[in-house]
């Protein structure tokens, strides 16, 4: 199982669309940016909403449970500061609360070779340092597909 | 159908060495390329009016230096000096082939005669792909932290939903490197050419990204490719068969930046660009003799031969098996061996190629009656175009 305290990861720098989004992981919740005039969630976030081109865009809370919509295992060690995980799992998830918004993590507190398409998880938190704290994935510990 | 159909020809084609690591600047390599085209076409320095070109470096974390890493119009310019100069662009959204159709549609403007497009590729020392430093900014925020850095890891996650999805083995994708690298010994200007490759090399080779092993991805490589252009009438008059140009497209869709991943993205974006080709030029998929669909990254060959409507989504695996794809098949692909054989430089060799069999001048690898060639020129989903070149303008 990769030891993810041996790498070290490049800092994801907000910007004025994602600021609410890392503020939020920050408090240890998971946001995604809805569009208020037909309720699409949508990520990465946007100007405008990609179902109705509103531009009237909130940050809401969603439930961390999805599945693995789709996923890479990386053993590529150009970049050194991933070199000591590899082979490690990337993967992409599509939340049971904001179907089409994907959304990319690592699976963590497992094997790579549990990275498997349809698969649930959870949301788990990250913190890098005082300011950023990734989202990422396990696999989930509950049954419930709701 | 499209009132410009076969009204545009490929006339000449040219061809720099291809070296794994930069020997000479890469201005040198387009000027060779541009030089041989002219030449082939068997037209003087002096008669080209219009420049084009896509000079992206898709290496990242390198820079951008003129001349070196990137060939702009605006280094061609200042090369060759042209003296009848009329018209020259450098497009953004469309990869190479967006530069070859901004060339078509000026020649068809009549506001150039004769039109050279180059694509010349750089290979920097180290790492090819790198993550940002310390810090990951715009749509990396939500992917260079998790690994996530060049396109063939995005391309890779849509292959593993593709393969578990479909029910399907990445090792039959041993089928389509070992017969592209055949074809490859048929291509004497490509990086393996005189290099084979069996299934067991492909099934033994090591992981990059899974489902992607060393042979699933091109390597980069220095080098150039070019072609003219000109109208119809004009091509008729010069040395070589023209291939006319029948017809072409563009993908038309778009999703979030920063968005990977997304197998339905591929799709969206192949079928809108081969629709247009489809009703331009009056053809199917069933009237195509040759294709040349782009494979920077394998399973871009799945997205395309599926989006492009070869055959069913799921099924393209399967039909590139039992002699499909080879030189006599029923769909001879990447005859050039592709970017798999010739090493990285994008999708304006898979065009020459089309352009070549087309106008039944692609030697030994040519396909028997080729006369209506396909050609698939990018990835689907961000910069996907399609054409086809006819043999005879009916
Ligand atoms: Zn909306």
């Amino acid at each position: 199982m990769s030891d993810w305290s041996k790498a070290t990861r490049p800092i994801p720098v907000p910007n004025e669309w994602t600021k609410p989004f890392w503020d939020a992981a920050n408090r240890g919740v998971l946001e995604l940016q809805r569009c208020q005039s037909c309720g699409h969630f949508q990520h990465p976030p946007y100007a405008t909403c990609t179902q109705c081109v509103a531009t009237d865009l909130k940050f809401e809370a969603v439930r961390g449970a999805g599945t693995i919509y789709a996923y890479t295992i990386m053993y590529h060690t150009g970049d050194k500061r991933f070199a000591s995980v590899v082979p490690y799992a990337s993967i992409i998830v599509e939340l049971d609360a904001a179907p089409g918004a994907l959304m990319a993590g690592n699976l963590l507190e497992a094997e790579y070779t549990e990275a498997k398409v349809g698969r649930r998880v959870e949301v788990v938190f990250e913190k890098l340092n005082d300011n950023i704290t990734l989202p990422q994935f396990r696999l989930a510990r509950t049954n419930s597909t709701e | 159908m499209w009132e410009n159909r076969c009204k545009v020809a490929v006339s000449g084609v040219g061809f720099s060495k291809v070296t794994r690591s930069a020997e000479v600047p890469l201005a040198a390599h387009a000027l060779t390329a541009v030089k041989e085209a002219v030449a082939d076409a068997g037209l003087k320095m002096s008669d080209l009016d219009g420049l084009a070109t896509y000079p992206e470096l898709p290496a990242t974390g390198h820079a951008e230096v003129d001349g070196i890493s990137i060939v702009s119009v605006n280094c061609m310019m200042a090369m060759l000096k042209l003296p009848n100069l009329s018209w020259h662009i450098q497009v953004g959204t469309t990869n190479i082939g967006g530069a070859v159709q901004q060339a078509v549609n000026a020649l068809l403007a009549g506001v150039c005669k004769y039109a050279v497009v180059w694509r010349a590729m750089h290979n920097p020392r180290g790492t090819y792909q790198n993550l940002p430093g310390a810090y990951a900014q715009g749509a990396a925020q939500f992917m260079a932290p998790y690994g996530f850095g060049g396109p063939g890891q995005g391309m890779a996650v849509a292959y593993t939903r593709w393969l578990e999805r479909h029910n399907q083995n990445r090792e039959k994708m041993a089928t389509l490197a070992v017969t592209q690298r055949r074809h490859t010994q048929h291509n004497p200007h490509a990086y393996f050419y005189g290099t084979p490759l069996t299934r067991e090399d492909y099934l033994n080779s090591r992981m990059v990204a899974y489902p992607f092993c060393l042979f699933d991805c091109d390597i980069p490589v220095q080098g150039a490719v070019a072609i003219v252009l000109t109208t119809a009438d004009r091509a008729r008059d010069l040395k070589p068969r023209p291939a006319y140009l029948a017809g072409y497209g563009q993908r038309l869709h778009f999703e979030v930046a920063g968005r990977i991943g997304s197998l339905a993205d591929y799709m969206e974006g192949g079928r809108s660009s081969a629709k247009l080709t489809w009703e331009r030029s009056g053809f199917s998929p069933q009237d195509v003799d040759v294709a040349q669909i782009y494979d920077g990254f394998s399973a871009s060959v799945i997205y395309g031969l599926e989006s492009y409507g070869f055959c069913k989504e799921g099924e393209a695996l399967d039909f590139i098996q039992d002699g499909r794809i080879e030189l006599d098949g029923e769909l001879p692909l990447n005859t050039f061996g592709g970017s798999l054989g010739t090493g990285r430089i994008h999708g304006l060799w898979h065009i020459i190629e089309g352009a070549l069999q087309a106008s039944d001048r692609a030697g030994s690898r040519q396909v028997k009656g080729a006369n209506v060639s396909f050609v698939g020129a990018s990835a689907p989903i961000v910069t996907g175009t399609t054409f086809i070149f006819v043999r005879e303008p009916y």
